[in-house]
């Protein structure tokens, strides 16, 4: 361990000493309040980009007496708005949380038992290095699977992975929002933005973006819906501040948004509102549109959605009315159903048919910024094909993501081929994924786990061996580009050295291949492949630019229209923007968006819903302090008329159980929410002990949520498990 | 560096059993981006290409009707037959017309 290392009681001690200090040399009632300073002042202001959630806002971190003392919002940045959340302020917990990982530690004891040996970092490579070579040698390089989630420095995982010879690459979008991204690509070949801060009306299926925020989109919504009173229909079965805050709020029976969407394509079409021109000039498959739809009447849809029939006329006529300056928004997490995919394409659809597209206040394709790029040495491609068989199962699925819950499936199976090491980078599938118990099969299985991250998750938790990465604060990370409305590129450059005795993954990732006979490819330093980078942003000193103002937007207001002009080709099959799908006819799936019910929950049982809150991002920051205050324990929503059926006070505990686990948690009697649901926030009930503000407090969703997956993008479908909920 | 061009020299000259079977995606990027657009870019000394600049029929059509493989600017003098198959699959893998799943992040 190197001279870095400082646990926090050394921390406080260090503290204290220096404060001290500045109290015996300064005199006077005023110095008695001045807070401790290095003798040596080290006091700056570092513009960098925060990583407490995937929005990449930029912010400017104050450096007083060699800490980070504070974190301001940085207006240069056109996304994040002059807007730093609570989680962005909290970063500075991430460092100096005591509980974070602090050198890399070996197992000691069984899987999950916490007993640990913190070791050099050599110890740590040569372990991980020789057991990876182990798992090659005997069952090949394809034997290794590499987990991770979005990041600057996710780049350089993957890459080790590749090189390494594995085709298993396996990312978070079919647990997050691979079924709309898919959905979108289909339809227009792109996945575009939303220009909600120009919008006068807009409908939301249960994107909760007033608590699950995204930049810009929940501040320009706020703008829209509060300022400039833009009309906001809202479809959740639970009251959120986005209902709270919307002008109709619509518990929707769960499951049937398609039937709302496809009614309202109906009435739209039905009443010739569709925009003639642009449905002519940019689309293809709009007769099979308008016959397929016919069946879909509004009094059908009330059945289902138990949305008044009258109510979805109207807002489908107000909705055309408004348009172009209209949208459906797409949301981000689409985990939900198994048709969520054809429920994102229609979506997708019912926008193209207003003629919202590439228009102020409808959707945007984004734009782009460029920069340069470090050429690394490519290798040989991997030989073997995918374990989670995504070409035979979701031959138009994103491959380079690969599919999560199939995935597993097939490694617990053994078929087509066995997986024994698993390396995983900055995710949790121990939460990310449903049905834990299964997840702990695959973690049994294996020869061996390692796993990169800041803080001990529960999958480091249950590791073999955990390298500590250097906290957003402590590194610096390649460029990114943000494309969107209003795109900008973000710098994110070290604000303080490591505190302990931690590396950034790049490091980590040089540190494998170096005893995997692949340095080779991973011969460069940081600087190297960010000046890369730099040298082609379109703008003089960029590098001095980047590191002075840490963001570049391009000047001006965004361009609407670039894609309206009769020579653009869409990125589709047919270059048009396609209503009907002949890629998806030919791939066995509907070429239009087909209904189909969904099953209700038995009269013992509720359907369980997920959702997110502003503090927390997934199933992280629950054990940051300052977040930790918000909540403190997960609890249980149900309505008040199945509490009283089934004797439960607010306030006691309940057990909420499925057909794979069980939970206890608090229980929360609200109006809140419909008669036929439950709700419960992620991020709770951890195993690991060094997430100690929230280790066996409250209960993890994961270990109730069972198996399913959207058909055609293969995206978890979270929102398909029922539980009985009792005493307890 | 030294050891990444190196290594470069060595998988150009094992490239063959992979172009046999269409090319690798992974190097007809590499050599795509470090050979082709120091001409086919923005401000280039020829016009700009991307994968996007045609369909996958039209890339499979320019290829085998040997387009840019006469005279002093003939592709087979910067790229050996085998790169030039990777190049292939690259572009064709990611032309306009080819299915092309956005993802998030990565």
């Amino acid at each position: 361990m190197g001279t870095k290392l400082m646990d926090r009681r050394l921390f406080l001690q260090a503290a204290g000493v220096t404060a001290g200090a500045v109290a015996t040399v300064q005199v006077g009632c005023l110095s008695y309040f001045k807070k401790g300073r290095s003798a040596a002042a080290d006091n700056r202001e570092v513009p960098t980009t925060c990583e407490l959630c995937p929005n990449k806002c930029s912010a400017i971190a104050v450096v007083e007496g060699g800490f980070v003392k504070k974190l301001n919002p940085n207006p240069e940045n056109p996304k994040s708005r002059d807007m730093l959340c609570a989680r962005g302020n909290a970063a500075i917990k991430q460092v100096y949380d005591p509980d974070r990982l602090k050198q890399p530690m070996i197992r000691v004891g069984a899987r999950g038992e916490g007993k640990w040996k913190p070791v050099s970092w050599d110890e740590a490579f040569d372990f991980a290095a020789t057991k990876l070579a182990e798992v090659k040698a005997k069952h090949g390089p394809e034997a290794s699977l590499w987990s991770s989630t979005e990041g600057f420095q996710e780049v350089f995982f993957k890459n080790l992975g590749l090189a390494f010879g594995s085709p298993n690459l396996v990312r978070h979008p079919t647990l997050c929002l691979a079924s709309v991204n898919l959905a979108y690509s289909a339809t227009f070949g792109t996945v575009p933005s939303f220009d909600l801060l120009n919008s006068k009306f807009v409908i939301m299926s249960g994107a909760n973006r007033f608590e699950s925020i995204i930049t810009p989109d929940t501040m320009d919504l706020i703008g829209s819906v509060m300022e400039r009173k833009a009309k906001l229909v809202y479809l959740d079965p639970r009251f959120t501040v986005t209902a709270a805050k919307a002008d109709e709020w619509y518990p929707v029976k769960p499951g049937t948004d398609l039937a709302f969407i496809l009614a309202m394509i109906h009435v739209i079409i039905k009443e010739n509102r569709h925009s003639k021109d642009f449905v002519a000039a940019y689309t293809t498959g709009f007769d099979q549109l308008a016959e397929h739809v016919k069946q879909y009447t509004p009094e059908w849809a009330e059945k289902e959605t138990e949305i008044p029939a009258a109510d979805i006329i109207r807002i489908a006529r107000e909705f055309s009315d408004a348009a172009p300056r209209a949208l459906y928004y797409a949301g981000r997490r689409s985990s939900w159903y198994q048709n969520d995919f054809q429920m994102r394409r229609a979506q997708a659809i019912l926008n193209a048919i207003i003629g919202n597209w590439d228009q102020p206040g409808g959707m945007v394709p984004n734009a782009k910024l460029p920069k340069g790029e470090f050429l690394f040495m490519p290798w040989d491609e991997p030989k073997a094909a995918r374990v989670d068989e995504i070409e035979k199962h979701f031959p138009l699925a994103a491959k380079g993501d690969g599919v999560y819950l199939k995935l597993r499936e097939n490694v617990l199976s053994g078929k087509p081929y066995p997986v024994k090491a698993w390396m995983v980078y900055k995710q949790d599938p121990m939460n990310a994924m449903p049905d834990q118990a299964k997840t702990l099969k695959m973690i049994e299985q294996m020869d061996f786990i390692a796993v990169i991250d800041v803080h001990m998750s529960d999958m480091a938790w249950y590791a073999d061996v955990v390298f500590p990465e250097s906290t957003y604060l402590e590194r610096t990370d390649p460029v990114e580009v943000m494309p969107g409305i209003w795109p900008a590129v973000v710098y994110r450059q070290q604000v303080v050295k490591p505190i302990h005795d931690t590396k950034p993954n790049l490091e980590i990732v040089q540190g494998l291949a170096k005893r995997l006979g692949l340095s080779d490819y991973f011969d460069f330093t940081i600087e190297q492949w960010v000046e890369a980078e730099f040298k082609e942003l379109p703008i003089p000193m960029a590098a001095e630019h980047m590191k002075k103002h840490g963001v570049w937007a391009a000047s001006g207001q965004p361009s609407f229209g670039k894609t309206l002009n009769p020579d653009h080709r869409f990125v589709t099959k047919s270059g048009k923007i396609e209503l009907f799908s002949e890629r998806l006819q030919e791939a066995g799936y509907d070429g239009l968006p087909v209904y189909t019910a969904p099953v209700p929950p038995p009269s013992d049982r509720f359907r369980l819903i997920l959702g997110r809150v502003g503090y927390f991002t997934h199933a992280n920051q629950s054990n940051n302090i300052w977040l930790n205050e918000f909540m403190k324990e997960n609890d249980l929503w149900i309505n008040p008329k199945p509490a009283e059926r089934l004797g439960i006070k607010n306030g006691t505990y309940v057990t909420v159980t499925s057909s794979v686990g069980s939970v206890k948690l608090k229980v929360r009697v609200t109006e809140e929410i419909r008669p036929d649901c439950v709700f419960m926030l992620h991020g709770f009930g951890k195993k690991s002990k060094m997430q100690s503000l929230v280790y066996n407090v409250g209960a993890s969703d994961a270990v109730i949520l069972e198996t399913a997956w959207d058909k055609v993008s293969g995206n978890a479908a979270f929102h398909e498990t029922f539980v009985k909920v009792a005493n307890a | 560096m030294r050891n990444t061009l190196k290594l470069l020299a060595v998988v150009a000259a094992l490239a063959v059993p992979l172009s046999a079977q269409g090319g690798s995606d992974t190097k007809g990027k590499f050599f795509f981006k470090k050979t082709c657009k120091s001409c086919h870019a923005t401000g280039g000394s020829a016009k700009e290409v991307t994968p996007l600049s045609k369909t996958q029929a039209q890339w499979k059509a320019y290829f085998a009707a040997g387009k840019h493989n006469k005279g002093k600017e003939a592709i087979t003098t910067v790229l050996k037959p085998e790169q030039v198959k990777d190049v292939q699959t690259f572009l064709v893998n990611h032309a306009s017309d080819s299915p092309q799943p956005e993802t998030c992040g990565g």
